[in-house]
């Protein structure tokens, strides 16, 4: 049976709101999504799992219809969808109403459910999120009738405040799928069979690396699923590492090249690492500006040795400067006033 | 340092003198006018220079250069001074003349030739000003009182110390680069909060007009289509009668009309017919026995006709009559038809039109609810939006971390800059307070400066100023302070302390004192004096000494 698996589409997400590839970047979980029903529709999977978090807010009825109609291309297919922590079930919650075509399965129950779909030989358990959070693991330690059907369950969490659920547990129980979201990084946690789907399009700059969906094959033998990165955005996180001599141009020449190399949907992250002239520092704005450049952060530090500036400076006001800072909890304030400090005391 | 050895070629009344100082302690003996204080003044000049004062300048007692000018040779006016610093030799040559003014400043060991200009002679004295080395270690025979400069010198010393300056330190440059850098992030911060914020009124105002759409669905939904379907059912009345009650009446007048002409007409054909019958039978009666004449029988038929006519008449008068009067039956009974007809066909429509009512009650409450769902979904979105929005951005964070940092660096070196200037006055008065109470012999145990770097002595819980106290115990407090502040100006490497009659007014006691303590210093002392007294007090207490003869 072949079925395909995804999460986290975050559908009306607006990342990189301010840029000027804001505009472009919203359409991009639209076309996405669209992609993998065409997906569904050409290779003729059976099974379409979403695992939460379709919306990145409560669905309005009119993106529901869109939705609804690009399932009605695909009525082979069976659909099974749960609300996620973004898109929740709340009480005003157009999924409540919204009436859906035939081959399309909302599980609006809020503790586990199971769907049965007898003319593939599949069941789905899973549940909607209700509100924001969940904070206990609602999906282990359900009973599963072993009866030759395929046990899938869909579920939507991973971290502390919504469904803390244990991928081990989840292992061990008789699914013979576990197909997760929440976690925008795609990962095959234990094998091919409990897989976390990831987020189909990066939703914010912080989803760094491939994204896209899952698709196998389930057989009475085991399951494989094989990752189908899509390529609308992706963000890189790009490491620079800088000296006292590079200058800002130097920089940018450097940068401009790297991103000439790279693909076109490929947004950078530059981190700037290593010590910088003080006197001469590198201008972010002047990289924040270039094509293609996300964000840059600079986490360059003069390089100096505390220690020995402690002990040339003792009982001065640079050496007592030193050991009152040390002396205070090391938050990044503390650490980053250092800097600023000896950097301040030592300029010619 | 040490002055290891004094060549005068001519300076003041001095001409072609060469002393070799010990270490220690050197007593300069000579009457008045042997020119000790000349020999004060030369090393001095040697040290740090004599400035011509402009031409312009009155000339007056402060002018060491004209004071000092040689007698008669204006323009031989020089000397050398050989002196070690930490342990390494220098020779100092300077020429004091105006016009061919000279320092040569030579590294004995190496004979490497070093430059004045640039500051090694400098250096080597530890960074001792002239001004601060007269208010300190060289005490000239005018007064131990320090001068009204020195209060601004102690001052400024306690705030280059917290200014960091000894190390090279510029704090002020700091704490303004410090500030720039607060500002810089500071505006980056607020920029990014504003675009923040604008961006949360902008949802806000969103919210508002999202409510009030929100609000006026409920209302609709509540009564809102009520009024709606009011409006339609007063449209769709249907006409109560199709037909026109009027023409009926009208109709039915006129029908009555003709029954009755019809009647009339029938009564007369009677009439006639009877009449014709009558008075034919009876014309016939008449004369029956009679040959009948013609004009009887023309009348006779006459009447047969009239007869004849009349039965005629008289049926299709009662034909036409009996068919008006069926045909206001039938009428009748059509209007009866007709008229229950109308009554179920309005029962029906009454039906139907409830249905539609209701179908339409329940479409429009459907539209309405779905509209207000999806409002309502539209509202909540917003509202996740706008909490989303209070949240600062990463950028606007790390903004803010850099403002606090530059702020916490700034408040931190303004904290330190305060406790060193403390720290230093309070270290310099400790000092100055242990050099009194050695002079005074424990009398006077502390000894600091008031705000306006004044001395003041505290004995027995009473601030003293040195006016108040007797001319001796003044000087010692003087001396005190000279001495004690001299150390922390010359931390690295101490200077000669030149004393020049500077016992003069000290008793016995006190001069046993003041040489005791000399006697522990490490400094090299130069102790000019016209009197013999320090001479036998140094050799009764066993005190090494040199002993250097001025004479006229």
């Amino acid at each position: 049976m072949k079925f395909i698996h995804i999460a986290d589409v975050h559908l009306g997400a607006k990342p990189d709101k301010d840029k000027p590839w804001g505009k472009e970047r919203e359409g991009h979980s639209w076309l996405a999504f669209t992609e993998v029903i065409t997906k569904a529709k050409e290779e003729q999977a059976q099974l379409l799992l979403i695992a939460g978090d379709l919306f990145h807010r409560q669905p309005l009825i009119r993106e529901l219809k869109d939705v609804s109609y690009q399932f009605s291309r695909i009525p082979q297919t069976q659909v099974v969808l749960i609300a996620g922590n973004r898109d929740y079930l709340g009480e005003n919650s157009c999924y409540r109403t919204f009436s859906w075509g035939e081959n399309v399965h909302f599980i609006k129950e809020q503790r586990i459910h199971c769907i049965d779909l007898e003319g593939i030989g599949v069941r789905v358990y899973g549940l909607s999120y209700g509100r924001r959070e969940i904070q206990e693991d609602l999906c282990s330690g359900i009973s599963v009738k072993e009866d030759g059907c395929y046990n899938i369950l869909l579920a939507h969490g991973g971290d502390e405040k919504h469904m803390p659920f244990e991928e081990g547990t989840l292992g061990k129980a008789p699914y013979d799928y576990v197909a997760l979201g929440h976690i925008h990084k795609p990962m095959k946690m234990i094998g091919d069979r409990v897989v976390m789907a990831g987020a189909l399009q990066p939703v914010s700059s912080e989803d760094t690396g491939e994204h896209g969906y899952f698709m196998g094959e389930l057989e009475k033998d085991g399951v494989k699923v094989d990752f189908y990165p899509l390529h609308y955005c992706e963000y890189v996180s790009l490491n620079m590492k800088v000296n006292k001599d590079i200058t800002t141009d130097a920089l940018k020449d450097v940068l401009v090249e790297q991103i000439k190399k790279a693909p076109v949907y490929q947004l950078f992250k530059v981190n700037l690492t290593g010590s910088r002239d003080s006197s001469a520092p590198i201008e972010l704005e002047a990289l924040a500006r270039l094509e293609q450049v996300a964000q840059v952060t600079d986490r360059c530090h003069p390089e100096y040795d505390f220690e020995k500036l402690k002990l040339k400076y003792q009982q001065q006001i640079l050496g007592r400067y030193i050991e009152a800072l040390e002396k205070m909890p090391q938050d990044e304030i503390v650490k980053k006033a250092l800097y600023y400090g000896v950097e301040a005391l030592l300029a010619e | 340092m040490k002055i290891t050895e004094i060549q005068i070629k001519n300076f003041g009344k001095l001409h072609n003198i060469n002393i070799r100082p010990l270490p220690g302690i050197n007593v300069i003996y000579g009457e008045n006018e042997t020119g000790k204080s000349t020999l004060q003044q030369f090393i001095s000049g040697m040290l740090f220079g004599i400035e011509k004062q402009q031409p312009q300048g009155r000339p007056g007692k402060n002018d060491s250069y004209q004071q000092y000018e040689p007698w008669g040779s204006s323009s031989y006016y020089a000397g050398g001074l050989k002196f070690t610093v930490d342990g390494k030799p220098f020779f100092l040559e300077r020429n004091f003349y105006h016009k061919e003014k000279s320092a040569k400043l030579t590294n004995e060991a190496d004979l490497e030739e070093l430059s004045v200009e640039q500051g090694d002679l400098e250096m080597l004295l530890g960074g001792m000003k002239r001004e601060t080395y007269e208010n300190t270690f060289c005490i000239s025979q005018v007064s131990v009182e320090t001068k009204k400069e020195f209060a601004d010198i102690l001052q400024n010393f306690f705030i280059n110390a917290s200014l960091g300056r000894e190390g090279g330190i510029d704090l002020p440059g700091a704490r303004k680069r410090l500030e720039d850098g607060k500002e810089k992030a500071q505006a980056n911060y607020k920029e990014k909060r504003n675009a923040r914020r604008e961006g949360e009124e902008k949802l806000l105002l969103e919210e508002k007009l999202l409510k009030k759409d929100t609000e006026q669905l409920r209302k609709q939904k509540k009564d809102g289509y009520r009024s709606l379907l009011h409006k339609g059912q007063n449209l769709m009345v249907p006409p109560e009668h199709d037909t026109n009650q009027m023409a009926e009446y009208l109709r039915d007048i006129r029908q009555q009309k003709e029954q009755q002409e019809y009647r009339l007409k029938f009564g007369a054909s009677l009439f006639l017919m009877l009449v014709g019958l009558l008075v034919g039978i009876w014309n016939g009666a008449e004369h029956l026995f009679e040959v009948p004449a013609a004009g009887w029988i023309v009348l006779e038929v006459l009447l047969g006709c009239f007869a004849f006519l009349g039965a005629v008449g008289m049926c299709y008068w009662r034909r036409k009559s009996k068919q008006l009067k069926r045909l206001r039956l039938q009428q009748e009974e059509e209007k009866k038809e007709m008229e229950q007809y109308n009554s179920m066909e309005r029962e029906q429509q009454k039906v139907q039109e409830r249905q539609e009512k209701q179908a339409r009650e329940q479409a429009v409450e459907e539209l309405l609810e779905i509209q207000y769902l999806d409002k309502q979904a539209e509202l909540t979105n917003l509202q996740e939006e706008l909490e989303e929005c209070h949240v600062p951005g990463e950028e606007e964070l790390e903004y803010e971390r850099q403002m606090k940092a530059f702020e916490l660096a700034g408040k931190t070196l303004e904290q330190l800059s305060q406790e060193a200037y403390q720290d230093t006055r309070e270290q310099m008065e400790q000092e100055m307070s242990r050099i009194l109470s050695e002079l005074t012999n424990g009398k006077y145990k502390k000894v600091g400066l008031d705000s306006q770097m004044n001395l003041v002595a505290t004995a027995e819980k009473r601030r003293l100023y040195p006016w108040q106290l007797s001319q001796g115990t003044m000087e010692q407090m003087y001396l005190a302070l000279r001495m004690g502040a001299g150390g922390f100006f010359t931390r690295e490497e101490p200077m000669p302390i030149l004393l020049d009659e500077v016992f003069a007014d000290f008793d016995e006691k006190r001069l046993e004192g003041a040489l005791q303590w000399l006697g522990k210093q490490n400094q090299q002392i130069f102790l000019f004096t016209c009197q013999k007294r320090e001479i036998e007090i140094l050799e009764r207490r066993g005190i090494a000494f040199g002993k250097i003869m001025l004479s006229r």
